[in-house]
């Protein structure tokens, strides 16, 4: 029982790691506390189908389609909401992402009807069997991609020249200015991999459930994850999600289905008071 | 701020003909919209903006909503998330006072306002440590864990079916039509309104405005602001709290799941809609929030009829259509007029005495 419910929950919890990794890159780039993230994970879900149910791709075509339209989309959003928004107080650009969530979740509906959709990928199904514990392929399928996809990214930023200009960004957007980089391009690139990454996670949760918009609430698991981690941490954001994943099978096999999210909520709120920059985050100082 | 002291003798007298004229009207609507009439001039159902009076009764209460959170949020700084843990509170207050204990209603309002006196000062402790976007996350923390036992309490002493409300009388004037519901609430709303706007302009309120504006300059002036923002967030919750306990004897049933994420979203979509800080703007956000989607219901015709986009739009996907103009709207208000509807309305005013010569 118990080894069942770890794997799960770390298995999960990669795939919340994952979004939470975008939510940092975000975060870190523009200073946005993004709560369209959990909509960025329905929008991977649909694109998914739209690739591979609607367009009929093969399967490395559809994830081709998959990063790239996400990419663009969180671009485009960078491009159209965040940059005329930048500066300004901090509920206007929090409200502005509900905002955007309201509007994608009711431009999804409305594409592709308020039903969920079965996702079918040629990933493989059956389950694999160590000791008494039983490992669906697809759990370790999401855990894998999403592991491989936070090496891929942490080499990003460390070993690429991009990368280091993003990095430069986030730590000082004014210091990069004066050095030369192109702030706007760096965090147009920052939104376009967090929504990716989101949009990987809920391609995995899309087929694990179902593609629908209440996919949503699981993606928005990012955001104590981040807190829980620190927010200006990446390492932080996966471990964060971990936690989170291991936490919700825990709480939903050992106290009841309905408490996990209390559960985390209640965890979020302790760390909240008492150590609110979180696990790995670092300690902000009040300035005048 | 605006200084109306030094009017002039025919602007007075403009000023209080136009309340009478507000007077008139409000008393006048609930005949309107009951009778489908007006002046003994039958009104169409386009006519009437497809608005009933239960809708505009939902609004009222939705004010009193909007009000305290912009007390809360506009005036006082503080963001939540948490509001509609508010609403539960008082639901659930209710619940147990009026639909269990069985006490009169106007002692399960007072029940439902301190209790959300009380539960807003504990929501409000992580003010005290934590500043700005980890507050907001303590707030919804906070949404999750009411919702949470609210479910739990829910399903204790009732079932899957809902917690049913009934008997709102105050003495022996029964609650028990729409009309009667609209001049209880209006009332309701008016009394917050005046004394909300009391409040922001004694030596406390300005202090909090100033808490506001700039913390750091309130303290050094000798403000003590965490009493400041735990006083703010009680007589905001207990408003709220009250309320949800209305909501709750009005809809006579109501599950936790009318309480969700998105009930409280709705309250910081009528504030920014209205404009931030504004009393006035809180009742138009408020106003717009709720006759909106009725508004654009009446605008679908028979179903049989319709066809392609219109159809999607105005009668299947009705709901959505809805929610995707709510949230243009909120974006391009936000990114065009930071200050709302009321903010763009003062500036046009504005711009039309400058053009006026004055």
């Amino acid at each position: 029982m118990f080894g069942q419910v770890l794997f799960s929950g770390l298995a999960l919890g990669s795939i919340y790691g994952l979004v939470a990794l975008g939510f940092t890159v975000i975060f870190k780039a523009t200073d946005v506390f993004n709560f369209a993230q959990g909509m960025f994970v329905v929008l991977g879900a649909y694109l998914a189908v739209t690739a591979i149910s609607l367009l009929g791709l093969p399967f490395p075509l559809a994830i081709l389609f998959l990063v790239i339209a996400s990419a663009l989309v969180g671009a485009v959003i960078h491009i159209l909401l965040i940059q005329p928004l930048s500066g300004r107080p901090m509920l206007s650009v929090i409200m502005l992402t509900i905002a955007l969530s309201i509007v994608l979740r009711s431009v999804i509906e409305l594409t592709y009807g308020p039903q969920g959709r079965t996702l079918s990928t040629p990933l493989p199904m059956g389950v694999l069997v160590v000791g008494d514990v039983r490992m669906s392929y697809l759990h370790l399928w999401a855990a894998l991609v999403s592991w491989l996809c936070m090496a891929i990214f942490g080499a990003f930023f460390r070993f690429t020249s991009v990368g280091l200009l993003m990095r430069a960004t986030a730590d000082g957007h004014e210091a990069a200015v004066v050095s030369g980089v192109n702030v706007n391009a760096m965090n147009r690139v920052a939104w376009g991999i967090g929504t990716t990454l989101a949009a990987i996670g809920g391609l995995f949760l899309g087929q694990l459930q179902i593609a629908s918009p209440e996919l949503e609430t699981i993606g928005l698991l990012a955001l104590p994850a981040v807190v829980i981690g620190g927010m200006q941490s990446i390492p932080g954001a996966i471990i964060g999600g971990l936690l989170v994943g291991v936490i919700e099978q825990m709480a939903s096999a050992y106290i009841s289905p309905k408490s996990s999210d209390i559960v985390i909520y209640l965890l979020l709120l302790v760390i909240l008071m008492v150590r609110p920059w979180g696990l790995f985050g670092q300690r902000e100082l009040g300035r005048v | 701020m605006n200084t109306n002291t030094s009017l002039s003798r025919g602007q007075a007298w403009q000023k209080w003909l136009w309340r009478l004229l507000a007077v008139a009207v409000l008393a006048y609507l609930p005949v309107v919209l009951t009778d489908r009439a007006a002046f003994g001039i039958a009104l169409s159902n386009m006519q009437l903006l497809n608005l009933g009076l239960t809708q505009v009764n939902l609004m009222l209460i939705a004010m009193l909503g909007a009000l305290s959170l912009n007390y809360l949020t506009g005036s006082a700084g503080l963001i939540s998330i948490g509001h509609a843990a508010f609403y539960a509170t008082g639901a659930m207050t209710a619940a147990i006072t009026g639909s269990q204990l069985g006490w009169p209603f106007p002692l399960v309002l007072l029940s439902a306002a301190v209790s959300g006196a009380l539960v807003g000062v504990l929501a409000g402790l992580p003010s005290l440590r934590v500043r700005g976007l980890y507050f907001v996350l303590s707030t919804l923390a906070v949404h999750h864990v009411i919702v949470y036992v609210f479910l739990e309490y829910q399903f204790k002493f009732f079932d899957v079916v809902g917690i049913p409300y009934a008997g709102a009388k105050l003495g022996g004037w029964e609650l028990n039509t729409p009309i009667r519901w609209y001049f209880f609430l209006l009332a309701l709303v008016v009394l917050v309104y005046a004394g909300f706007a009391a409040s922001l302009r004694t030596r406390e309120g300005r202090a909090m405005q100033a808490m506001r504006d700039h913390e750091l300059a309130a303290t050094s002036m000798g403000v003590d602001v965490r009493i400041l923002r735990l006083k703010a967030f009680g007589l905001s919750s207990a408003v709220a709290s009250v309320a949800g306990a209305l909501f709750a004897y009005l809809l006579t049933n109501v599950t936790s799941e009318a309480f969700g994420i998105t009930f409280a979203i709705q309250f910081i979509a009528m504030i920014i809609i209205g404009g931030m800080g504004s009393l006035p703007g809180a009742l138009v956000g408020a106003a717009i929030w709720l006759l909106l989607p009725s508004i654009i219901g009446g605008l679908a015709p028979r179903s049989s009829e319709a066809v392609g986009l219109t159809r999607l739009f105005l009668v299947e996907g009705r709901a959505q259509f809805v929610q995707l103009i709510f949230g243009m709207l909120v974006i391009v208000l936000l990114i065009f007029a930071p200050r709302g509807i009321t903010g763009l309305g003062r500036d046009i005013r504005q711009l039309l005495a400058s053009w006026r010569g004055r």
